[in-house]
């Protein structure tokens, strides 16, 4: 499972901060939400499911878009290295 | 329960002060109707990519140019430049609006004639007319804008054999003070070239010079050029008529005036720094009204507008295939349409936005074309809204020299609309289909059969 750093600091606007960087962020509210979920230990499925219900995007999209996330979170070290999905 | 739309998550680092290119990020609105008209809609009837050209955007443009050159100038007329944009229906939009035709091949020269422009309204620029085509232009009266020595030798040759006098004027290159030079097309203005040509011209019985030509470049910001260029024509005409007693019928300063295009590279949008019609009618007319020409013998100025008479009024429409991420992070989106359909890319930082409203969220992208080549770049980094395989674009201020140098590589070209004065799209150029590429092909007896 993925698994967000501990050390990340996430404000309710979207705001990332990483003490260990200096470096901040801004997710955009679709971007949030998942990092939220993420961050609450739900799981791919659980994730999907959860958007795929209150949002008009079908399973495929989502899949991909959700992916490419996660590859950019690790791309700027926001992710646990050790934490698969 | 109907569901909320879905954006793209996306993260995107915060670059504390450090301000975008034009000082403000600034939001893409969205684009959803041309002249009223849903984009949306033209894409779902005549397919995806299409070029869509505004008809009202090409009148509202001419009647713009016309006036301020009329308003300052007894006597105006425009040649519309068929290379930057030949599509019949542009053409005769141009010629109903009065604009005469401006040529520069047997082709577009045969073009004109077939729109049923009258040869005495034709003239006929640049380097390369076939003997066949001088032929051709010296029987209608066309007026010949000769381009080199060669040339002249070849109409006083031909004048001889013919029972119509050649109607000639001949281009003129010089220096405007702008780099570089375009001395690669006419006579030289400095080096007494240019007064050679119109002497020879002069003590010529078989030709009538009716003009003279110039073009001093293309997307020009800089009206102090033309100011330069209409003076040195002004001297030209002064001269001729002191020492030969000729006067002029017209003056042709050709074309050149920049398009609100925002060059590749430039600082500023060229919203903001190409110069308005006003502002180069101004310093091409007050030349030639405070010259010493006589007032009654001021020639008619003749302009070659092109870009700046049609860029605005072109847009090409089209549909996202595919969103990829680079190497380094960066978001590339995949449009239908390439440097292939947009030639004009190469030159332009284009300005693109979504179709459908989007967020206000942006991430630095890069626009790719369908084509399988590094070139293939609508736009580098750009600022762009989440767009999704399926959303629809559009790329505004295309209407100068697409539909002329496009390529068919690849892929074949989409349909042409314009959108009449309601708003009524009409397709002006069909998209191309495989015979249409296979019927100029020929294929040899030998290579017809093959077994794999
Ligand atoms: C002779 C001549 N006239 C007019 C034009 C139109 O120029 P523009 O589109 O820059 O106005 C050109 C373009 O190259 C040209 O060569």
């Amino acid at each position: 499972m993925v698994k967000i750093k501990k050390n990340i600091a996430i404000s309710d606007s979207g705001f990332v901060f990483d003490p260990g960087s200096g470096d901040s962020y801004s997710l955009n509210p679709s971007g949030l939400e998942i990092v939220q979920l993420i961050k609450s230990g739900k799981d791919f499925s659980a994730i999907l499911e959860a958007v795929t219900e209150k949002y008009e995007v079908d399973s495929d999209s989502f899949e991909r878009y959700y992916y490419d996330f996660i590859a950019t979170l690790a791309q700027l070290h926001l992710t646990d290295p050790d934490g698969k999905e | 329960m109907t569901k909320l739309d879905f954006e793209r998550p996306i993260i995107q680092r915060i670059n504390a002060g450090l301000p975008s290119k034009y000082g403000m990020s600034h939001r893409l609105e969205p684009l959803s109707h041309i002249d009223g008209t849903p984009i949306k809609d033209l894409i779902g009837e005549f397919g995806s990519p299409l070029f869509v050209l505004s008809e009202s955007t090409i009148r509202k443009t001419y009647k713009e140019a016309h006036r301020a050159f009329s308003s300052r100038y007894p006597n105006v007329k425009f040649a519309w430049s068929y290379k930057t944009n030949y599509l019949n229906a542009v053409c005769n939009v141009f010629h109903q609006e009065g604009a005469w035709a401006e040529v520069v091949s047997g082709f577009e020269y045969d073009k004109a004639i077939a729109n049923g422009v009258p040869g005495e309204l034709i003239l006929f620029n640049g380097p390369d007319k076939s003997t066949e085509d001088l032929q051709k232009a010296i029987r209608n009266n066309s007026l010949i804008h000769i381009d080199h020595f060669d040339e002249l030798y070849e109409i006083i040759h031909l004048s001889k054999e013919m029972t119509e006098r050649p109607k000639v004027a001949i281009r003129v290159n010089m220096d405007t003070g702008i780099y570089p030079k375009w001395d690669r097309f006419g006579f030289n203005y400095e080096n007494g070239e240019a007064w050679d040509a119109l002497n020879r011209i002069m003590a010529n019985k078989n030709l009538d010079l009716m003009g003279l030509h110039t073009h001093i470049g293309t997307y020009m910001m800089s009206v102090e050029a033309y100011r330069i260029a209409a003076g040195k024509l002004a001297d030209l005409a002064i001269k001729l008529e002191r020492k030969h007693g000729h006067v002029l019928k017209y003056i042709d300063m050709g074309g050149g005036f920049a398009s609100k295009n925002t060059l590749r590279g430039a600082y500023y949008p060229g919203t903001d720094t190409a110069p308005s019609f006003d502002d180069f009618a101004e310093a091409i007319t007050s030349v030639l009204m405070s010259s010493d020409i006589k007032p009654d013998h001021l020639p008619m100025l003749i302009l070659e507008t092109g870009r700046a008479m049609i860029d605005d009024a072109g847009y090409l429409v089209g549909t996202v295939i595919a969103n990829k991420r680079l190497a380094d992070g960066r978001r590339a989106t995949i449009l239908d349409a390439g440097v292939n359909l947009l030639f004009t890319a190469f030159w332009y930082e284009h300005d693109v936005r979504p179709v459908q409203p989007v967020s206000d969220q942006t991430e630095d992208t890069t626009l790719y074309g369908p084509l399988c080549m590094n070139i293939d770049v609508i736009r580098g980094n750009v600022m762009f809204p989440l767009l999704k395989k399926g959303d629809q674009y559009v790329i505004k201020r295309v209407g100068a020299y697409n539909n002329t140098q496009w390529m068919q590589f690849i892929t074949l070209r989409p349909n042409v609309v314009m959108l009449d004065s309601k708003g009524n799209p009409h397709l002006i150029r069909k998209r191309e289909v495989l015979e249409t590429i296979n019927s100029q092909e020929v294929m040899p007896e030998h290579l017809k059969q093959f077994k794999l």
